[in-house]
């Protein structure tokens, strides 16, 4: 077991005794005060998130388009300057490496953000590729912070504090001269704001943030919130094994592109599972649990489960049998020895603020 | 610091236990509340249910995780607070007045074997 890693924010984190635990090899805060306070602050307010440990690749050069549309099955080519997109990563078979974010920063530099957990594995991939185009690929991981303002009064509070972001599209990037990054996206579904900032200003960042009666807010509300509303986790309802049409990222694939790594097996990939949201009225659903049909046949398993804070209910991310997924919309969650009733839901659990 | 009352018994797992007569009234501690976090959910056994000690009798969940509870000691299950069931959030506000279920001893002269209070304070600052 190599050692834990520290984000420049660690010491801080502690100072406000924050539960710490290990997360993708660094020591991260799991909680500050409560997960439903730290939840309800981002839903109504605005929460702050230390994702320092996120990955930060550049691709700079003439061939940046060409390649990244070749990369990623997502629309890079037309993507406008100045927005980001989501894709997953895919290799030849179609199985995903990660899932990230990739902002369009000038027609011949990009930045991509990547899951800290999959930082090396994400590198020795994409510089594979790059090596057919005329790009050149850098990691910052180790030079770059990265804090999530979320809620619905994260824009103005970030004006507050100086930066021109009310203006931003969803989605939108821009580059400031400090070397700072501002990208109006999330993994919340609230409003919010992703800021890459040089290690050495993140400090009194994470402070004016908390001047401003920003809530700090923990991992373990980072999960709730995307759970919530049904934003995929890798580990959890992406793997290596999956592919995107397994796994409810069929609206990622831009199968009219003219090539993209993974497009032609996708050509012809009949899927194995189906992902699909299920809320309980009665018990909470944990990563793991069987997942049956009504006659008590077990298709598949629960991915990610929570109490959803905003709900008051259990909800579940499951993966099922494709073939075998009921009709009748009526599923059942084995939790210990008993089966509770799962309602199958077509849309998210939780409407966030940027999709209203 | 969580509250341990002295006139309390407890044990490792993070349970509390007090003696009336030959039953015991069993909850969790002030420190395993503060540990878990925000309570939601709260599943208790039938009365008459036997149960070994360090037997799971029941299962408490927070937001984010689920956790065993152990029965103190030997004994027959008598009582089920039900209303804590409906509101287990009350245990993060008053994990002492939040009694789970109350159990007749199998031998009452076992629970002089439980940790008093200094005992439990020192197993919790070095774990």
């Amino acid at each position: 077991m190599s050692k834990l890693k520290s984000t420049i924010l660690t010491q801080a984190h502690m100072d406000l005794k924050a539960k710490m635990a290990p997360f993708a090899g660094y020591n991260m805060p799991i909680q500050y005060t409560s997960v439903k306070d730290e939840t309800i602050a981002v839903r109504n307010g605005v929460g702050v998130f230390d994702v320092s440990h996120m990955g930060e690749f550049f691709v700079e050069g003439e061939q940046v388009i060409d390649f990244i549309d070749y990369l990623l099955p997502n629309d890079y080519r037309n993507l406008a300057k100045g927005k980001a997109v989501y894709s997953p990563l895919l290799r030849e078979n179609a199985t995903i490496i990660d899932d990230l974010i990739t902002y369009k920063l000038e027609d011949n530099k990009a930045l991509i953000c990547v899951n800290a957990a999959n930082i090396q594995k994400d590198w020795d991939w994409i510089s594979e590729q790059a090596s057919k185009f005329n790009v050149k690929l850098t990691d910052h991981s180790n030079e770059i912070s990265l804090l999530a303002v979320q809620g619905p009064k994260a824009c103005e509070t970030l004006e507050t504090l100086g930066y021109k972001v009310s203006d931003m599209p969803t989605f939108g990037v821009q580059a400031l001269e400090d070397g700072t990054i501002i990208a109006r996206t999330g993994y919340t579904g609230e409003d919010g704001f992703e800021v890459f900032v040089p290690n050495a200003k993140v400090g009194e960042l994470w402070k004016n943030l908390l001047d401003k009666n920003v809530t700090p807010c923990g991992l373990a509300a980072r999960d709730v919130l995307r759970l919530e509303v049904c934003y995929p986790l890798y580990g959890h309802e992406l793997n290596d094994e999956l592919t995107p049409f397994d796994t409810g990222l069929k609206w990622t694939i831009k199968m009219n592109k003219d090539n993209f790594i993974g497009k032609k097996t996708l050509e012809s990939y009949t899927p194995k599972f189906k992902l699909i949201k299920l809320a309980l009225d009665k018990g909470i659903p944990r990563e793991g649990y069987e997942v049956l049909n009504t006659s008590g046949e077990v298709l598949g398993k629960v991915t990610s489960g929570t109490m959803s804070v905003t709900l008051g209910q259990g909800v579940a991310l499951a993966l099922v049998d494709a073939q075998k997924a009921t009709a009748d919309e009526n599923y059942l969650i084995r939790i210990r020895k008993n089966d509770y009733p799962a309602k199958y839901l077509k849309k998210p659990f939780v409407v966030g603020g940027n999709k209203k | 610091m969580s509250n341990t009352p002295a006139e309390l018994k407890y044990t490792e797992e993070h349970e509390w236990a007090k003696l009336d007569g030959e039953v015991i009234t069993v909850g969790i501690t002030d420190f395993a509340q503060s540990s878990l976090g925000d309570i939601v959910f709260l599943e208790l056994p039938e009365v008459g249910t036997s149960l070994d000690k360090n037997a799971a009798f029941g299962v408490v969940e927070s937001i984010k995780s689920v956790s065993d509870l152990y029965s103190p000691l030997a004994g027959e299950v008598v009582e089920v607070n039900s209303d804590l069931v409906d509101s287990p959030e009350s245990i993060n506000e008053d994990a002492y007045s939040s009694w789970m279920i109350k159990l007749k001893l199998a031998n009452t002269a076992d629970y002089d074997g439980l940790l008093n209070a200094d005992q439990y304070k020192s197993f919790c600052e070095s774990n």
